[in-house]
């Protein structure tokens, strides 16, 4: 095995801004509490911006390096001690969250702000302290080089995304978080069970370390079918997605944004991580196709769903069931060249690049839809006439937005539709393009009808409900700016995602 | 039937009670204790497994014990937040339910007005 | 930066940057003035620059530029007609108050169509030609009726159907290119080494045949045309369109003779060819007749492109792209002339009325005009066979269709006979009348197609006037029993479409019930332990 455990496990330089990366939002969140009333938005703001200070060091000290950034907790080796790594994909992921949570951040300056002569209102109060916890607990996802601490944040994130859907406190969306919830938790006994299975046989949960003991046998298919599967329902995937419309429906735009961008990200990274670092050598073509057939029947029916709504914002959501289905196109596409002894680079930068222009695209689409609430005070698909004259950086932050999802170059969306097609066609597995393509097609009908529709004239002598501040235009803009400029990595001289990962993908090949 | 064994059993069969609690009883406060005894049989598989580690010369194998103590406070604060939910669920209508009585994609779904 | 390098980018950054100017309300207003002096860097371009590659980017990914041959004689009149439809449109916005969105919309498809005529690599091209059907139909849109948010729908909707194709047939083409190279020059020697050649062939030529308007996917044309305010309707169906033949030329590989791929195409072509006319002659609003005039001419174009693949005849790509480029200079000036025309009084008609007979039977092959150089320089590659007599008769069907233009046209004219059409309409208008006319004499000669002497022989002459004297006849007959003739809805096949459409719609609802069921609890919980339990079987079961 080239894996040489004392190159490994040795804490890396920067490897301290790892546990930076995950202290500074719940640092921030407990002083926010403390504080509490009209600070925690400060509070909040000024965690973010140290925060991605913090991820943008983390970024350079692996590209410095050109390897994995590593910080072992109290100088413990795992198997009994807990390590933390950041390799190219948990360093892109912490980036794109990072902006994209700074972005959901200036947006919410104006819904979340606290009302004046109002002491301490509890929404915005919540709101602010629950974006922390969802941004440490990602961190923590991204970075956790061990199955259980992974449980651990992932039931944080899920936690700090619970409340998030019931902000208002009414009866419905109480009943829609509490839904989520159960679910949820339904789907991280699964993972957990899967986890402890695996201890019981391989006496450790390090990945590395379970990387190299794993073998195709009956506990091992039983512990990657238990936790996949709870990570689906965690993900929402189709037909697991029974939380998702509903925990949108009664939403704030910005929780709606965090919900759909970002949460559902984290289980879906752990399940790449499972699949491509744990399990490499127990995964099968098969159940990778299973994983890419509920993706499809995601995209066809959430699209087709998505443009029967009549209401924007539950369209959005829709789009997401659909958008989850693509994130897992990439699991038969990798494993098909994978089993074909090829690099599965393409597939899984593919896949991760969905990932990331949607978590920036899908962010800016609600926050739209949420500036559309505001000044139209609905948000019936069928009426918004006047909101180009209106709001016109916001429309065209939702056609940018929408032209990511379509996958039109030079999107972020496009080079990810280019990278898996490329791998669907050398793998000869010809029907996930067709899906891809027909995808595309759909999300672009229900984005044009949106469109047409906010271009239409207003009515005479209309009035916007409420008028909308310039700055919250100007971050919709800029996330849905970043999706669509995304594909513009190509011209990255560095396959940033791979770096730190040339292990994993030795176990891959024997 | 050993140890271990009897001890795996339970555990299966405590998840098994969970699962059909969860699944089929259409209380909030049911499904939640359901996931509670699932939860439970969990923790007892896993506790079985630490105490695997004896028959090993030791005196039981520690990580196990550690991850269990910290799941069963993830469980705990889960079914905190459960129960807070349910209350407040209570207090808003006094009927406690999950399934809403209109499709959540026609509810009157409009928040209202901040 | 090379001289030709700075020229290029200048083609391409002159739309673009007026587009991002577009951004600062008070530049979107001072704009409409300056849209017919934006393509004015590119007509430089295309006359000046050589065929040196310029590249953006790093070693491992560029973006190309490059002027070609037949992109050079494209550019050039796609320029002239972009000058003159521009000019058209600062007097058009005058009226209107939605300046704005055409503005920007007028941009984008500049921006769009320049850069595919200068794209060197596949992903630009891609690229380019995404933000020229996104635009184009942003312009059909500006027509601002029912209609025209139809048009547009279903413009935008064959363009990303079409775009889906070519995405796929690029991404193949991409997978066997030699050293990862990405440059279109490259292509058309890959594909003919590649083991998917005949897959990759049929995407690249359904995706660019849909853009390019070949029946049966042709319902978009007319329904964008006529819906598109004037100037936007001449340069879609004049450079727009042509941006799709230019990528046919370009990709398929004339150097090896592909009979099984060009004779389909060829048939497919002549088909559209015919088609275009015997619909077109049902029309009667004279947009609609030259919008399935420019359905007829797309299809001929094809047949051309189709026979020199079928021959393997390298030199049928110049050809056919001098035709293109008569079409374009003579379609683009015809939609000004119906522009010209509605503003024209009964008393002024002929000073109007001859020149656009002249271009319209000239398109019809009318000697001495450049429709009948057009002819000419494809001639050789349809051959005097079965293929040369089609070739004729879609010459008689098209002088047909355009004597029926031309008699729909004399009955649009302005209410009042005394009127006459305002300078600044006229005059764009002319300038692409004498370049309809001068331009493909020029360019014959300069392209190494022919030269003038063998142009003029008497038996040439001849052999282009005889379709036009029997064109003539028939119509005398149609002219008579006009009234007997079927109408036939613009956009013809698009009705069936748009009921199949709404078929589809209904099965929504079941689908929209299967999606709440199983959103219901007891279903999605089940739904969840019946994966963990498949995925399992599918770990063991298939190893």
């Amino acid at each position: 095995m080239p894996h040489s455990l004392s190159a490994q496990d040795v804490t890396t330089p920067g490897g301290l801004l790892l546990v930076l990366a995950i202290l500074i939002p719940f640092i921030g969140m407990l002083i926010g509490f403390v504080f509490g009333g009209g600070k925690a938005m400060r509070v909040a703001l000024a965690t973010l911006a140290v925060g991605l200070a913090i991820v943008i060091a983390i970024a350079k000290a692996l590209v410095q390096s050109g390897d994995a950034v590593i910080y072992i907790l109290g100088g413990w080796m795992p198997p009994l001690g807990v390590a933390l790594r950041a390799d190219g994909l948990s360093v892109v992921m912490l980036l794109a969250i990072a902006v994209v949570i700074c972005g959901i951040g200036v947006y919410a300056r104006a819904d979340f702000g606290s009302p004046s002569g109002v002491k301490e209102a509890r929404a915005p109060l919540t709101f602010w302290l629950l974006l922390l916890a969802v941004w440490g607990s990602l961190n923590l996802v991204f970075v956790s080089g061990d199955l259980f601490t992974l449980y651990v944040a992932l039931e944080l994130l899920t936690f700090a995304a619970v409340p998030l859907v019931s902000l208002d406190g009414r009866s419905e969306t109480v009943r829609s978080a509490l839904r989520y919830l159960l679910y949820a938790l339904l789907g991280s006994v699964l993972y957990l069970l899967g986890a402890v299975l695996l201890y019981g046989v391989y006496g450790t949960l390090d990945i590395p370390l379970l990387a190299m003991r794993v073998r195709p046998e009956p506990v091992a298919w039983a512990a990657l079918a238990l936790m996949i599967s709870g990570l689906l329902a965690k993900t929402a995937l189709f037909p697991l997605h029974l939380w998702l419309p509903p925990a949108h429906a009664g939403a704030p735009a910005a929780a709606s944004a965090v919900l759909s961008g970002l949460v559902i990200k984290g289980s879906w990274f752990l399940a790449v991580r499972l699949w491509f670092d744990v399990f490499a050598g127990v995964v099968t073509l098969p159940s990778a196709q299973t994983l890419g057939t509920l993706g499809a029947a995601a995209i066809l029916v959430g699209n087709v769903v998505a443009l029967r709504q009549t209401r924007l914002k539950l369209l959005i959501a829709y789009s997401t069931v659909a958008q989850i289905g693509y994130l897992f196109l990439m699991f038969p596409l990798a494993t098909g060249l994978s089993s074909a002894g090829l690099d599965s680079a393409v597939a899984v930068n593919g896949g991760m690049l969905q990932a990331i222009s949607h978590a920036m695209a899908k962010a800016a689409m609600f926050m739209a839809a949420g500036l559309i609430y505001t000044t139209l005070g609905h948000d019936r698909v069928a009426d918004l006439r006047g909101m180009t004259s209106t709001l016109p950086m916001t429309v065209l932050a939702f056609a940018l937005a929408g032209a990511s999802l379509i996958g039109l170059p030079p999107s972020g969306g496009f080079l990810a539709k280019w990278l898996l097609i490329s791998a669907a066609i050398t793998t000869l597995q010809w029907w996930w393009a067709l899906l891809m393509l027909v995808g595309g097609l759909l999300t672009s009908v229900y984005v044009f009808i949106v469109v047409v529709r906010s271009l239409a004239p207003a009515h005479d002598g209309w009035k916007p409900k409420l008028p909308v501040p310039r700055y919250q235009q100007a971050a919709v803009l800029a996330l849905a700016l970043c999706s669509f400029l995304l594909g513009a990595a190509v011209l990255c001289p560095l396959d940033v995602m791979q770096i730190g990962r040339t292990v994993s993908r030795n176990t891959l090949l024997p | 039937m050993n140890g271990p064994t009897l001890f795996g059993l339970c555990a299966a069969a405590l998840i098994g009670f969970g699962l059909y609690g969860l699944i089929v009883n259409p209380q909030p406060l049911r499904k939640i204790i359901g996931f509670n005894i699932i939860g439970s049989g969990v923790f007892l598989l896993f506790g079985t497994i630490a105490r695997r580690g004896a028959a090993a010369g030791m005196g039981g194998d520690p990580v196990p014990q550690a991850l269990l103590i910290t799941g069963i406070v993830v469980a705990f604060s889960a079914t905190a937040l459960a129960v807070a939910l349910l209350l407040r669920l209570f207090d808003e209508g006094g009927v406690v339910t999950l399934v809403s009585e209109a499709s959540p994609t026609e509810a009157k779904a409009d928040p209202p007005d901040a | 930066m090379t001289t030709s390098g700075l020229l290029i980018a200048t083609a391409i950054g002159t739309p673009f940057a007026m587009l991002l100017a577009c951004l600062i309300p008070a530049f979107r207003k001072r704009m409409p003035p300056l849209l017919g002096l934006a393509p004015i860097p590119a007509l430089a371009a295309a006359l000046l620059a050589d065929d040196t590659l310029l590249m953006f980017g790093n070693a491992q990914f560029k973006l190309a530029f490059a002027m070609d041959k037949p992109g050079t004689m494209l550019l050039t009149v796609a320029a002239i007609l972009w000058i003159a439809s521009g000019f058209y449109a600062t007097t058009w916005l005058r009226n209107t108050g939605h300046a704005g969105s055409f503005v920007v919309c007028w941009l984008m498809t500049l921006t769009g169509c320049v850069g595919v005529f200068l794209a060197a690599d596949l992903l630009g091209f891609y690229f380019l030609l995404a933000v020229l059907s996104v635009g184009a139909s942003g312009l059909v849109l500006q027509g601002g009726t029912s209609k025209a948010l139809r048009a547009s729908a279903v413009y935008l909707g064959v363009a990303l159907l079409a775009e889906a194709f070519l995405l796929a047939g690029l991404v193949m083409l991409a997978w066997v290119m030699p050293h990862g190279s990405l440059l279109i020059r490259d292509a058309a020697a890959a594909i003919s080494t590649s083991p998917w050649r005949d897959l990759t062939l049929a995407l690249l030529v359904v995706g660019l045949g849909m853009k390019a308007g070949l029946v049966p996917l042709h319902f978009w044309m007319p329904l964008a045309y006529d819906a598109a305010p004037m100037p936007a309707s001449a340069v879609m169906s004049g450079a727009v369109v042509k941006a799709s033949a230019l990528a046919l030329i370009r990709f398929l590989p004339f150097d090896a003779a592909l009979p099984e791929f060009g004779l389909p195409l060829a048939a497919i072509g002549f088909f559209g060819a015919f088609y275009g006319v015997v619909i077109g002659l049902t029309q009667s609003k004279p947009k609609l007749i030259l919008a399935y005039s420019s359905v007829s001419q797309m299809g001929f174009l094809v047949a051309v492109i189709g026979m020199g693949l079928a021959v393997g005849d390298s030199g049928s790509a110049l050809a056919a792209c001098f035709y293109a480029a008569h079409h374009l200079l003579a379609k683009g000036a015809l939609f000004l002339a119906v522009g010209v025309f509605a503003t024209t009084g009964r008393h002024r008609l002929w000073l109007v009325l001859l020149p656009a007979a002249v271009l319209a039977l000239g398109i019809g092959g009318l000697p001495l005009t450049g429709g009948a150089m057009a002819k000419l320089a494809v001639k050789p590659i349809m051959g005097d066979g079965f293929v040369g007599l089609l070739a004729n008769l879609s010459a008689i069907g098209t002088t047909m269709l355009m004597l029926h233009f031309i008699s729909r046209l004399v009955t649009s004219t302005a209410s009042i006979p005394s009127t006459s059409a305002p300078v600044c309409l006229a005059s764009p208008w002319l300038l692409m009348f004498i370049a309809a006319i001068a331009l493909p004499w020029t360019l014959y000669p300069m392209t190494g197609i022919g030269i003038w002497s063998y142009a003029l022989q008497p038996e040439i002459l001849w052999a282009a006037s005889w379709p036009i004297l029997i064109g003539i006849m028939p119509m005398f007959v149609l002219w008579r029993w006009r009234k007997a003739l079927p109408q036939m809805p613009e956009g013809d096949l698009i009705v069936i479409g748009e009921r199949a459409l709404r078929k589809v719609i209904t099965w929504g609802d079941g689908l929209e019930w299967a999606e709440g069921w199983l959103r219901r609890w007891p279903v999605a919980t089940m739904m969840l332990l019946a994966l963990a339990v498949f995925f399992g079987e599918t770990l063991i079961g298939w190893r």
